[in-house]
This record gives C-alpha cells, structure tokens and sequence, in this order.
C-alpha cells in the first residue's frame, strides 16, 4: 500500500526589534540574565502592555510577503495557564484575530512547483528562558516579552523536502526584511511539524503526531522523512498511530516520544481588556509595506536580468540577507558585477569561514573593495597580486591603491616602455627568434619570461604578449 | 480652626495666607492617622512625610496640591514601599516603580502620610476581607458598622480627617458606595481618562482609579491633575475639555431603582432634593428602565470581574516575588504560595472566574455576560440620549452593620445595591456626594454623565452641592 504524508508547520519566529512586543526593555541575545528587563517583564502588578509599533511594521510586511489578508484592526488576546516561563501567568497573543490570514506561498522544489497555504500570521510575546540544574531551576526574563510572529500553514505540505523549502523560504523572508536573524540553530527561527499519513486517494487524515524541538532546517527534513516511515511502518504492520508528540533525536537521526497527547489544555482565551482595539489606516500599511526591504527573490531576479549574473550565483548570494546587501553597496559603486560576485563567494567566504566570522564585522569597507577590484579590472595589477593584496588589506586601513604602491605591485601597462623591454631581449635573444620562426611556440614564454624579468615582474603580461607578438610577426 | 478641617483648595489658600506649614500640618496629619482606631492604614510614612514637608518653603500659588497631605491604597505601586493589596500573597512584595497618579501627586508636591486599608485585592464592597482585618466606620464609635469597600481605608482617613482627599480604586463601586458610607464626594471619571498603569488590576475592563474629597471643587481640581494620557497606559487619553457647559441639565430618575428600595428616609430626602433641584431650573423625570437589565447588573459583573480577576492574579504564584517556598516541581512552588496567600472569598472569585471562562462555558457564560454588559451600555446610551445624566440614592440604606445580612437575591440588593457598577459597565463619568443623615450616619446619592463629559459632571454635582449644604463633612461633627 502506498501513503502519503500530510504536513502542516507551525513556525515561530523570534523579532529583533529594538524593544519588547509590550515593554521598553531592550531585546538583546547576549545579555547577562535578567538584565534586559523591566517590571512588565517579570509580571509586576500593575503593569500594562504597550504594543511596538515596530513589531505590528514587521508583521504586516511578512503579511504582505506571504499574501495574507491583513486585518485592519488590530485585536490582542490572553492566553491563561501556568507554567514557570511565563511571568504574568498569561501571553498575550492574536487567537481571535490574527493579524494575517489566509496568505498562501508558491514554491518550488526540484523544478516541481507547489503551493502552500497559510492560515494564519499572528503576534505574541515569548516566554522566559528555563535553566535546569540538578536540583533547581533559574529563569532568565531577558526573553520574556520578545516579540514573535507564528506562523501556521494549511496541511499542504507532502515531503520533507517540500517543508525545508518552506521553511527555507519564511527564513528568507524574515531576514531580508529585518525582521529576525531567522536562524533555527540559535532559536530565533522555531518549526513544531504536523505529520499524518494516509493511503493514497482516501480523503480522511490519519492521526497526527507533532514534532518538536527541529533545530535546523536540514532536520526538519529528515525529521519528517523518518517519521513518515516510521507511520507507515505501523500501518502496515497494523499497528495504530498514537496522538504523541515527538522530537528529532540529532545523534540517533530519528523521532522519539516526548509525552502522549492528553486532552488539549484549556488556554481560557478572552480579549486582552489593557489594550483597546488598534485601527490600521490603509495609508499605514501602504506606507509600510512600500518602505518594506526587497526580498531575496526579487534581489535574485534583479542579480539576473541587470547584472546578467547566472543562476546559481544570484541563489548563492541571496544565502545571507548581509552578503546580498554587502554585493549590492559594491555595485551601487562600482559595476564589475561579476568580479564582485565572484570574490564574495570565494575569497571573502573563505576568510569569514577561516576566521568564523560573518559579513557584518568583515573588516574591508565597500567602497575599499570597490576600489581594489577596480584595480585588477583595469589591468594595474594581475589576479595573483590581488589575492595578495586583498590579504594585506584585511589588516590594514590603507587605500588598496596606496597598499599596492608599498608593495610595488602596480602592473606596468605602458606600451612603450614593455616595448624597450621587448627590443632590449630580442637583441639579446636572437636564437629565440630562429626558434619561433621555426615554429617552437616555448621560445615566447621563454621571452616574455626574460621581459618580465626585465620589468621587475610588473609589465602587464597580457600586453606584453600582444606587443611580443606583434614584434616577432616583423622579424 | 484646625488645618485638616479644610478642604484641600481651603488649606492651599492657608498655605498662601501663611497660617501653616506643610511640616504643622503633617505633623498633625500623622498625630490625627495614629489616633484613629477604624484601622484605616496598612502602613504610615512618618519619615518620608516629614521630610518632604520640611523641604516645601515657598508656597506655589498656582498648584493647590502643595504641601497638602493625602493616603493612598494600598493596591497602588509605590517604589521601595511595601505594597500588599490587603493579602498574604504579596506580603513583603516591595514595587520597583511608581504608579503614574502616585507620581504625579508627588511632582505636584502633595505629601502622601500612608497607605491605606482595602477588601484583598480590591475585590469585596464591606472592607472585612484584607489581610489586617475589619474597618470601621468613622461615623460609629462603637465600631459595629461598616464602611464600605473595598477602598475601605482611604474612605476613612478623608471622613475622619486625617487628610483633605485620598486615592482609591472603583471596580463596581468601590469609592462611590464607601463614599455614601462615609459622607464623603467620592468620584471615578471617564474610563482610560486616568492612567492605571501601577494600579494592581482587578477587572482592568471594569477599573478605574477614583478619590474620594469633601468637595466637589476638590475633586474637580484632582480630577484635572490626575487626568491625561500616559505613555504607560495605552488605554489612557486627555479629558474632553472644549464643550459649553449646561446650567439646567435634564436628569434621568431609574424608577427601578427607587422601587426596589425600602429606607423612607432615603427616599424622602431623595424627592425633596428633586424638588430643590426642579426648583433651580433642572428637568427631573422619573424614566422607566428595563428591571431585567438592572437585576443582571450584579451577575453581570461578577461573571466579568471573576473572569478577568483569575487572569490579572495569574502573576502571583510566589516565583517571582511575594512569599515563596521551595518545591519539588513549579506547580508545588505555585499551589502552595496561592493556597497560602489568598483567603476563601479571593480562591471562590477565582474558581468561579477560571469556571465562566472555560472552553464549554464561554459561550453561555463568560460571552453572555458581555452580552448582557453590552446591551446595558446600549440601554444606557439610550437614556443620554434624552438626559444628560442618572440621578439616583448611590445606595438603599445608610452603612450596614457588620451583623446585617443582605439577601443577594432581593431587588434591593440586585438593583439599588449594585447600580453603581453601570457607570463601570459603560466607562462613565460618576460622582457621589453626601446627602443626608440617619441616625447620626451618612447617605449619598449619585450623579453619572455622559462619557467624556466630567466637566459637566463637576458642574452640576457642585449645584446639587449647593441644594444638600453638605459640604466638607467630617465625622467629628455628627448632625
């Protein structure tokens, strides 16, 4: 019997505004605990929620990426239960009427083309941060309050291969719009996954397991893809799917039991009374979606068509939302587009792979590098000094040019001067020009060796070897 | 004359005219606060009162707040003071910030002498529920009536005057039923016209921060200085200031609400009034209203209070302050700081809230009383549509004793008793003020506007001051 799995994703995704969703306090990843905090933070009585405006920008440009409808009120909710993350013994969220609904995304995987509904994008506020010791439990609050954005979508989903590149899609959008860093690694970027299977052409889903704690996007794939054996192998041996939750074992590369599904918690939703309902103008959310960030699509499609880049370096410089915006400062500068593209996915990657370092702190300005790949461009010095150079100018402030200069590296591209040089080594060489005339062609590189030589090592050999040739032809 | 004997904007022409000091007048502020024995105070701020007074020199002319002393409950965040609610769970539990009309009062030099008593956690109306027990009407010297709650202690200390004017909370109705209690003007403005932020919330659909003064002028100068938006708050906003004020206003008479009540007295000081009132060119009508809406009012609330009360109260579970013990698991640690710390009436609002809020009882429970709570706010519009304002006895009968047993089911105690809560229902303008006496207790009456119309509130709540003669009443001189 065959099966098909049926996918559904929650994804939260963790902002990186300046504040809270309903504080003042800062939002910041590498605070000491608890320093990042105000009283609302740690449920204080009597203190009220304020929403960040940034974060409502936030949320309606992702609406408007993921083609949601977006409400033009804005209505938050409690959510009640008790639990020791959770400082006012409620989240304030979006149940009633999520700021975003019914948004859909076209994807493609393996040149297939799928679409994945989207049922709904709503905000709320994260939970403090637990670290269990043996013994206790000590709670850091810097997390509690930071705005989140979740995101659930339709079960259209089939493999594990169509998620990632779901989720790989809402990380990119994320990112290029500043929202998060969208990195599922560091937590900002969370997917809980829903996985039933059901034989092919029946209608009625199976029982859904939910699997949680995926810390990457790569496990997300292969969470799903071990899961959906793992039903499979149940049914067929007549077994029953339990309603379970499970998480990916990352060492064992499969789902484990967490906990049984019990009877759902009962969250007692009702309106947040603190926060009378907010109009959203439609010049607003005009205005915010316009001065919105481009995404990674339309920088890639831009890559192709204006700088005639291929494919595959538009798509491996829209990896990172700083190595896309690095690339467009050099050609908002300079346009040796491909020269730029190149370097960045070769001699820059590797630098910030050696050094663990991302494009943010990468230490040569873009007006610098413009600067020097203009130098190899126009011929003032050969592809082998530039990677010399661009070793001398990571430790250094000095203009590429005045580097180059120090090192005595500027190619000599003037033609009468390689010309002395060519005429003082064919006087030197006659046997050479025999040679050539005789049709051994390793009597040139033998003299643009010698001129070379000559030179110092800076005639611009490329010339060097038209002006040769064209001398030789007279002989 | 005596300083505390004055109301406030009296003690500020005192202060210009130089027959006191802030430091006299504090000094004897506190003597007064400790001689009291109705339990008024969960804590006195000798020392930090006495310093403040003495820094205050130069009278400012234009601020009738300076160097005037004033109490506050004990449900408002106060930095570095103790602040309980009136309940073992937050014993110890010391804020880390100021609420807003604290501040403000503080910027404008006002001097506060301590805080004062309430029901725990604001819920009850008889000021026998806090953790430091019963209080006790000033008017009764053999201690056997109540006065009212649940800002209990902050009707006491401006009755008894030990200060001209103090801050309260009013959920349902409580300043405006204690200050009937008690003698005294007892207001809560337009909903969102007062920042809350530092006010520990009961119900923050239904809550607002009120006070209680001796005059009417009193509460409207505090009313301007405690008004405007908060950046903390973001329900607050300004008072409407810029509308023609009306000099003979139409009154809405609830004929309900007079049927249901039984204390003559009441009632006749109430038509005489009426009379007065016709007399100075008011239109007085006795309307019908729907007898069904008003005997909701009272469950109505309760469901809703209850509701947003197990929410607000969330955040005490003894991890982050207030007492806490070791546990094996966070649910050990939170059981027994909520077991030890709230008394049986908190634990039964709470288990009826969580009960009308869960998932099968939303619908014919928590929703209907919104329900209810909104057709009441239509039926109300209704009548301002034709009025600009419900006049009525602010309640059946003078101060109940605390031997007295009320039948919550009667239309006394569903509707007079509970009448008060309509302006909490609609977030409306609502005002207090004494009215009368029976044996040697006071009674008041209420004046609701229309929203946003506190002015106007202040307005004719000053005329009808003029027909009472009850102005500044302290419980020293019984009538």
């Amino acid at each position: 019997m065959n099966f098909e799995a049926i996918i559904g994703l929650e994804i939260h995704v963790e902002m990186k505004t300046k504040t809270k969703m309903f504080s003042r306090a800062p939002v910041t990843y590498k605070a000491q605990p608890n320093t990042a905090v105000v009283p609302l933070d740690l449920g204080h009585p009597g203190t009220m929620p304020v929403v960040n405006k940034q974060a409502v920008m936030n949320a309606i440009r992702v609406c408007d990426a993921l083609h949601l409808s977006i409400d033009r009120t804005l209505w938050f909710d409690r959510k009640n239960y008790f639990y020791a993350d959770l400082p006012k013994g409620y989240q304030i969220t979006q149940n009633f009427r999520p700021i975003g609904s019914n948004g859909s995304i076209l994807l493609d995987v393996d040149g297939q083309p799928f679409n994945v509904g989207i049922e709904r994008l709503h905000l709320e506020e994260d939970t403090a941060m637990q670290h269990h010791y043996e013994g206790y439990t000590l709670v850091d609050y810097n997390r509690a309050g930071i705005p989140l954005m979740e995101i659930v979508t339709r079960p259209d989903i089939r493999t594990g291969k169509q998620a990632a590149a779901f989720v790989n899609a809402i990380r990119e959008i994320v990112s290029f719009s500043h929202v998060s860093d969208g990195k599922m690694e560091e937590g900002s970027l969370r997917c809980d996954v829903n996985i039933s299977i059901r034989p092919y052409g029946t209608k009625t889903f199976g029982t859904k397991v939910e699997i949680k704690n995926l810390n990457s996007i790569a496990n997300v794939e292969k969470a799903i893809e071990f899961e959906s054996i793992r039903q499979e192998q149940l049914l067929i041996s007549g077994q029953r799917v339990e309603q379970e939750t499970r998480r990916f074992d990352e060492g064992k590369k499969e789902t484990v039991l967490m906990r049984k599904k019990t009877d759902a918690v009962d969250y007692k939703y009702f309106v947040e009374p603190n926060i009378t309902p907010i109009q959203l103008s439609e010049s607003f959310i005009k205005e915010t979606i316009q001065s919105g960030f481009e995404l990674a699509s339309l920088k890639r499609r831009r890559y192709i068509e204006v700088y005639q880049l291929s494919q595959y370096d538009a798509t491996q410089l829209t990896e990172d939302v700083y190595v896309s915006e690095y690339f467009d400062s050099l050609c908002s500068l300079g346009q040796d587009y491909k020269l730029y593209a190149n370097w960045l996915m070769s001699d820059i990657a590797s630098y910030l792979n050696k050094v663990n370092q991302s494009i943010e702190t990468f230490p040569i300005s873009p007006s610098r590098f413009v600067d020097f790949i203009r130098l190899i461009s126009q011929g003032k010095i050969s592809n082998k000094q530039g990677k010399e150079l661009f070793e001398l100018m990571l430790t250094s402030i000095e203009e590429p040019l005045v580097l180059a200069n120090q090192k005595n590296m500027l190619q000599i591209s003037d033609p009468i001067l390689i010309q002395a040089w060519i005429d003082d080594v064919l006087h030197a060489n006659a046997q050479s020009i025999e040679d050539f005339k005789q049709g051994k062609d390793r009597a040139v590189g033998f003299l643009i060796g010698q001129i070379l030589k000559k030179s110092g090592g800076k005639a611009n050999p490329g010339l060097t070897n038209s002006l040769l040739m064209a001398t030789l032809k007279t002989k | 004359m005596h300083p505390l004997d004055l109301t406030v904007v009296e003690l500020h022409q005192a202060y210009v005219d130089k027959k006191f000091t802030p430091y006299e007048v504090i000094k004897a502020s506190l003597e007064r606060a400790k001689a009291n024995k109705d339990n008024a105070f969960e804590c006195l701020l000798e020392t930090q009162a006495l310093e403040q007074a003495k820094a205050l020199i130069d009278v400012e002319v234009d601020n009738v707040f300076w160097g005037v002393p004033f109490a506050i409950k004990d449900n408002f965040s106060t930095k570095g003071i103790e602040t309980t609610a009136g309940s073992n769970i937050l014993k110890g539990y010391v804020p880390l910030y100021d609420a807003t009309v604290y501040q403000t009062l503080i910027n404008r030099h006002a001097i506060c002498i301590g805080k004062t008593t309430l029901d725990e956690l604001a819920m009850g109306g008889t000021g026998m529920s806090g953790h430091k027990g019963v209080q006790y009407n000033p008017y009764d010297s053999t201690h056997t009536r109540q006065v009212g709650g649940s800002s209990s202690g902050s009707a006491i200390v401006v009755a008894a005057g030990i200060v001209p004017f103090s801050l309260g909370s009013d959920t349902g109705d409580s300043v405006r039923k204690p200050a009937s209690y008690a003698g005294l003007v007892g207001y809560k403005p337009t909903w969102g016209t007062i920042s809350r932020y530092g006010l520990f919330p009961f119900a923050p659909s239904l809550d607002h921060v009120g006070f209680f003064t001796r005059s009417v002028e009193d509460a409207k100068h505090l009313m301007l200085a405690l008004e405007g938006e908060d950046e903390h708050d973001a329900t607050s906003r300004s008072l409407e200031k810029t509308f023609s004020l009306k000099t003979q206003p139409k009154l809405a008479v609830l004929k309900p609400v007079l049927e249901s009540m039984n204390d003559q007295t009441i009632l006749n000081a109430f038509y005489a009034n009426l009379d007065a009132l016709k007399a100075k060119g008011f239109t007085v009508d006795v309307i019908d209203f729907s007898k069904p809406l008003l005997e909701a009012i009272y469950p109505t609330y309760m469901t809703i209070s209850c509701a947003e009360a197990t929410s607000n109260n969330a955040n005490l579970d003894g991890i982050k302050f207030g007492p806490s013990s070791w546990g094996q698991s966070y649910q050990d640690v939170m059981m027994t700081a909520r077991t030890e710390g709230f008394s049986e009436l908190i634990k039964r609002r709470f288990v009826i809230g969580s009960f009308v809020l869960m998932k099968e009882n939303q619908d014919v429970l928590f929703l209907r009383a919104q329900k209810i709570r909104s057709m009441i706010v239509e039926a109300l519009h209704h009548v301002y549509q034709s009025y600009d304002f419900i006049y009525l006895p602010a309640a059946p009968t003078i101060a109940p004793k605390f031997t007295d047993s009320s039948d919550r089911l009667s239309s006394t105690y569903l509707i007079a008793d509970s009448h008060l809560a309509l302006g909490n229902f609609a977030g409306l303008p609502s005002i207090t003020l004494p009215f009368g006496f029976k044996d040697g207790m006071p009674f008041g009456v209420n004046l609701m506007g229309r929203a946003h119309e506190d002015l106007q509130v202040f307005y004719t709540a000053n005329l009808i001051e003029t027909t009472t003669q009850l102005r500044n009443v302290v419980s020293g001189d019984k009538r």
